[in-house]
């Protein structure tokens, strides 16, 4: 592989933010750096007690140690399933809702309000109904992640279909393209951009949800890990948890999302 | 000869809140290798018309001819050019000119080769790679026409193509599309509110009347090719269909002047009815609606 292309492929995974594209360059690092120091001065000065804030290095020291443990790994593989899960679950209920609300108007005008209704109503006041009916556990996480991931994908992917110009309903129509390339090489790729910012939004707060269920019901998972560390007074393992989260969060955001939107740049 | 493409008495109502009349009656026939432009007064239904022609619409009544057989729906003969391009953005040049054909499932070597050809003759050869946002509008209003003429079609429909352009591009693509029929012998039908344009490019001129159109004239136009918009006749002919089109806007200015007439008369015999209740005024009502 040319240097070019590993460089192009390097930028594409990870949307430029390690290659620097986007910042223009590394500055971001120097205020992160700036907040660990303080934190570091905070706990080693004694203004905080270490019970309540440990030394940066130390979580640090515990957090490289963690992700050499298996079981540690396994906890946060075990919330990421949960969260794909639902996001597929969401995905795949909402696309062809949405893509019917977006282009028939009797049926947005049907089930648009009723989506609305259940949209206005906070996602965790359903949890405990579904702990009842499908008890505490992966189940009760993957609807809640698919509930908290329904709406911006519904919202966005009905908006897109509406967007899409007449004109190019008709040039699919005058090439004699079947309903199903019309779906696959027009409609999808021009709902592409809203679709992505839905996913997006998606991924976000079903990360929100799938953390806030696993503290709420005690579901095995990097959530309830960190519940269980900072009530035994562990607190390193408690933040060397939420750096994992936050690496996985980041990652995934950049290289997954960072690379569908990288390609809509290119023409949108 | 026969017609290539022909209008059999075609009507249009549409059913958007209230009863449309858009067409009415719409008769004539397109030659082989002939270039047809349609004129008429703005929102007279001269897209409406196209659109039927090109089978994104079907007639309320009457018929459209494609060599003969009746056609309902689109004819993979006949393609079209639109006028705000209707390019998908997410296509580059080349694979927007191939899309017809990947619809009609022509292997992706072949239709590439094809596709690169008809780009060269546009001339855009050179910019296969590039997406339509990079290009100009006559650029893409290119991309459009390679596009209409890759699947080798026998008519060519084009629905105010030049419109969205600016002057001096419009100008220099009327030249290559009159070109480009000239070499090729495809018959087009062109939708234009440009007389000049029309009077132009077109052998023949069909004037629509104001809504619901109905043919108003068939102007033949015989000046020699390239024509030269300053030739007497040219201006001629302009200044006729400009008098029948204004004659066209007067007669729908005046009927909606004479319909609120009625409607302040009926107003005023209601309000006559109130003071006086002894006048009678039903009949008179009726008159006027």
């Amino acid at each position: 592989m040319s240097v070019e292309k590993q460089k192009a492929l390097t930028l594409s995974l990870t949307g430029g933010f390690f290659t620097g594209d986007r910042f223009g360059n590394y500055l971001w690092i120097f205020p992160l750096l700036l907040g660990f120091a303080v934190w570091e001065a905070v706990t080693r000065s004694g203004l905080v007690p270490s019970s309540r804030l440990p030394t940066f290095s130390s979580v640090l020291v515990v957090f490289f140690a963690s992700i050499q443990s298996e079981s540690f790994l396994l906890r946060i593989g075990h919330s990421f399933l949960n969260l794909i899960c639902g996001l597929v679950l969401a995905f795949s209920v909402a696309l062809p809702l949405a893509f019917a609300a977006g282009s028939r108007n009797k049926f947005d005008l049907t089930l648009t309000p009723i989506v609305m209704l259940f949209g206005a109503l906070p996602d965790l006041s359903f949890l405990p109904l579904l702990v009842l009916w499908f008890g505490a556990g992966n189940a009760a996480a993957v609807i809640m992640a698919s509930l908290a991931g329904f709406f911006p994908i519904y919202f966005t992917v009905r908006q897109g279909t509406k967007n899409i110009p007449r004109e190019l309903f008709d040039v699919t129509t005058i090439f004699k393209a079947d309903r199903f390339s019309t779906f696959t090489k027009m409609v999808l790729p021009a709902i592409s951009p809203h679709l992505f910012s839905g996913l997006r939004l998606a991924y976000d707060f079903a990360w929100e949800i799938i953390i806030a269920i696993e503290i709420a019901t005690r579901v095995a998972g990097i959530g309830n890990f960190i519940d269980g560390n900072v009530a035994s007074g562990s607190l390193q393992n408690g933040f060397a948890a939420i750096f994992a989260i936050a690496i996985v969060a980041i990652v995934v955001d950049r290289a997954f999302f960072g690379s569908l939107e990288s390609w809509t740049k290119k023409w949108a | 000869m026969d017609n290539h493409v022909e209008l059999d008495n075609v009507s249009k109502f549409y059913d958007a809140g209230r009863r449309l009349h858009a067409l009415h009656e719409v008769s004539f026939g397109v030659g082989e290798g002939e270039f047809v432009s349609i004129v008429g007064p703005s929102g007279c239904g001269k897209s409406t018309l196209l659109k039927i022609i090109a089978g994104l619409d079907k007639p309320t009544s009457g018929q459209v001819k494609f060599r003969g057989g009746e056609i309902c729906g689109p004819h993979s003969k006949i393609s079209l050019v639109f006028q705000a391009f209707g390019l998908f953005p997410w296509r580059t040049v080349l694979q927007n000119v191939e899309y017809g054909l990947e619809m009609q499932r022509v292997p992706k070597g072949e239709r590439q080769k094809l596709a690169r050809d008809y780009l060269g003759l546009v001339g855009l050869a050179g910019y296969e790679q590039m997406y339509p946002k990079q290009l100009s509008g006559g650029m893409r209003q290119r991309v459009g026409i390679a596009r209409a003429l890759a699947v080798e079609p026998e008519v060519v429909l084009m629905d105010e193509a030049f419109s969205a352009i600016d002057e001096v591009t419009a100008e220099v693509l009327r030249d290559e599309v009159a070109e480009i029929h000239r070499q090729t012998g495809k018959t087009f039908v062109l939708v234009t509110h440009n007389l000049s344009e029309a009077i132009e490019l077109a052998d023949k001129v069909v004037v629509l009347s104001s809504r619901p159109a109905k043919v108003k004239k068939i102007m033949p136009i015989s000046l020699d090719r390239p024509r030269d918009r300053t030739h007497a006749l040219f201006v001629h002919m302009h200044r006729d269909i400009l008098h029948m089109l204004k004659e066209e806007l007067e007669n729908t200015f005046i009927r909606h002047k004479l319909k609120g007439i009625s409607e302040l008369q009926s107003l005023h015999d209601m309000e006559s009815a109130h003071a006086n209740p002894n006048k009678p005024v039903a009949e008179k009502a009726e008159v006027t609606t």
